[in-house]
């Protein structure tokens, strides 16, 4: 009979012991239900949100695809415009050439023929007629090689800048001759380039130089031409990682008012008077160009009567050997 | 007609400068016989009569109406009786393009037209008195622009 108590009591602990193990278990199961809920919530709100940004990210597409689209089309158009451009520049030179040719034909048989019946008068006025069709011609001719100056024929080459630089001081010898300047090529390397554009963009600079100098003071031109990356440059419009050939002409002319230094390679643009330096206000535009064709950088520093320096930088299209 | 006269042929529309070409001719030292014909169609027709001379040296002007100089070229080669004459590109323009055309189509030399006469006159002494080496091979487009 105890016997049966005890047993009796002892089953009523184990089951006391099961229901409250159960009871934690539910509790267990509800707290992770409710987590879960929150869970599902949380998971709701992100899809909610994905498909907001999901929605936004097609219509940004959409705009983008449409912007693309009108650049393409503003490209085209400009690459249209250019051309036009191009060909309005080739026809009305060369129609304003033939007449002006005319001209200066015209008055070189009457100055062949006829120069010694005209009055003293008349020989001045002739005289400056023809100067005045000389530079009409010259400017004409600058126009026409501004023009020209496009990136249709680009044949690059690796060529020592020492050739080009001794050709263009063998087209200016008599300039040079004539005028006592000193030039002084210092250091010298190759660089990848067109060689006659090139070779007018030196001719460009050393003879502004040469026309620049401050009157009875020999013109004295240093250059040099060494490789070194674009990080060592001192010129944030170069990329960093590309080496570049920095080509730099400095003279000792009459220079520029530092304001002055973009303005100059613009076309036409002329900081002195006809009178005083001739030239068509062409040279450094011309200048500029080249350098944009070959992917580089031009830049002027100078001051009024201390001289002017052209740095020019060139990509060689190889990686820097150092820095 | 004298057998040492050089026979001569100009194509050029502007009438002054047939004018300038043919006096220029007149004050050189050279004995030439000119004809002068005024575009590329009277050019071609007066070329393909039976009577008409082979002329030693063609001056051809680019800039023509009706037929241009550089279709008379094409054709002139393209012709038995004409394909060796001397053809002497006569031209304001100086445009790379033009010279590389004449001279792929075998003009034999480019002048560009000068602004005097007295130049005028230098250039034609020059050009007649090498009237015969531009039927010579090999020629090359370096020295095809004339220069003084």
């Amino acid at each position: 009979m105890v016997k049966q108590d005890e047993d009796r009591d002892a089953l009523a602990e184990k089951l006391i012991l099961a229901n409250q193990e159960l009871a934690f278990q539910n509790e267990e199961k509800e707290k992770r239900a409710s987590e879960l809920a929150v869970a599902n919530l949380e998971l709701e709100f992100q899809n909610e949100t994905k498909e907001k940004l999901a929605g936004e990210l097609i219509i940004a597409n959409h705009e983008l695809a449409f912007q693309n689209q009108e650049k393409e089309k503003r490209a085209a158009e400009l690459v249209a415009a250019n051309k036009e451009l191009q060909l309005f520049l080739n026809i009305s030179s060369h129609d304003l050439q033939e007449p002006l040719r005319k001209i200066q034909m015209a008055a070189s048989r009457i100055e062949t023929s006829d120069y010694l019946a005209l009055s003293e008068k008349g020989r001045v006025h002739f005289v400056k007629m023809q100067e005045a069709a000389l530079s009409m011609q010259t400017l004409i001719e600058d126009l026409l090689t501004y023009a020209r100056t496009n990136s249709d024929e680009r044949k690059f080459e690796n060529i020592d800048l020492g050739i080009i630089i001794d050709e263009v001081l063998d087209e200016l010898k008599d300039t040079i001759e004539e005028r006592n300047a000193v030039i002084e090529v210092i250091e010298i390397c190759e660089a990848n380039v067109i060689h006659f554009q090139f070779r007018q963009l030196i001719h460009n600079i050393i003879s502004n130089a040469l026309k620049f100098s401050i009157p009875g003071k020999p013109p004295h031109i240093r250059i040099s031409a060494d490789l070194k990356p674009g990080n060592a440059c001192l010129n944030d419009q170069l990329k960093q990682d590309l080496e570049y050939c920095h080509i730099r002409i400095a003279d000792n002319g009459i220079g520029f008012e530092p304001i002055y230094r973009e303005k100059i390679f613009e076309v036409f643009q002329r900081l002195y008077g006809r009178e005083t330096y001739k030239g068509t206000g062409i040279g450094l535009a011309i200048a500029k160009r080249i350098v944009e064709n070959h992917d580089g950088c031009i830049t002027a520093t100078g001051e009024l009567n201390k001289g002017a320096t052209f740095d020019i930088y060139i990509p060689t299209l190889k990686k820097p050997q150092h820095g | 007609m004298d057998s040492s006269q050089l026979i001569v042929l100009l194509a050029d529309d502007d009438a002054s400068d047939r004018t300038n070409f043919t006096d220029a001719l007149e004050e050189s030292r050279i004995k030439t016989v000119v004809h002068a014909v005024k575009d590329g169609v009277e050019l071609m027709e007066y070329l393909k009569k039976e009577d008409t001379p082979v002329p030693h040296i063609l001056f051809l002007d680019l800039n023509m109406p009706m037929k241009n100089g550089l279709a008379c070229l094409k054709e002139i080669r393209s012709m038995d009786k004409l394909k060796d004459v001397a053809v002497a590109i006569y031209s304001t323009s100086s445009y790379e393009k033009d010279i590389e055309d004449t001279f792929q189509y075998g003009a034999n030399v480019y002048i560009k037209k000068p602004t005097d006469f007295d130049t005028l006159k230098k250039v034609l002494y020059k050009v007649l008195s090498a009237a015969y080496v531009y039927r010579e091979p090999p020629f090359s487009i370096e020295n095809f622009l004339l220069k003084l």
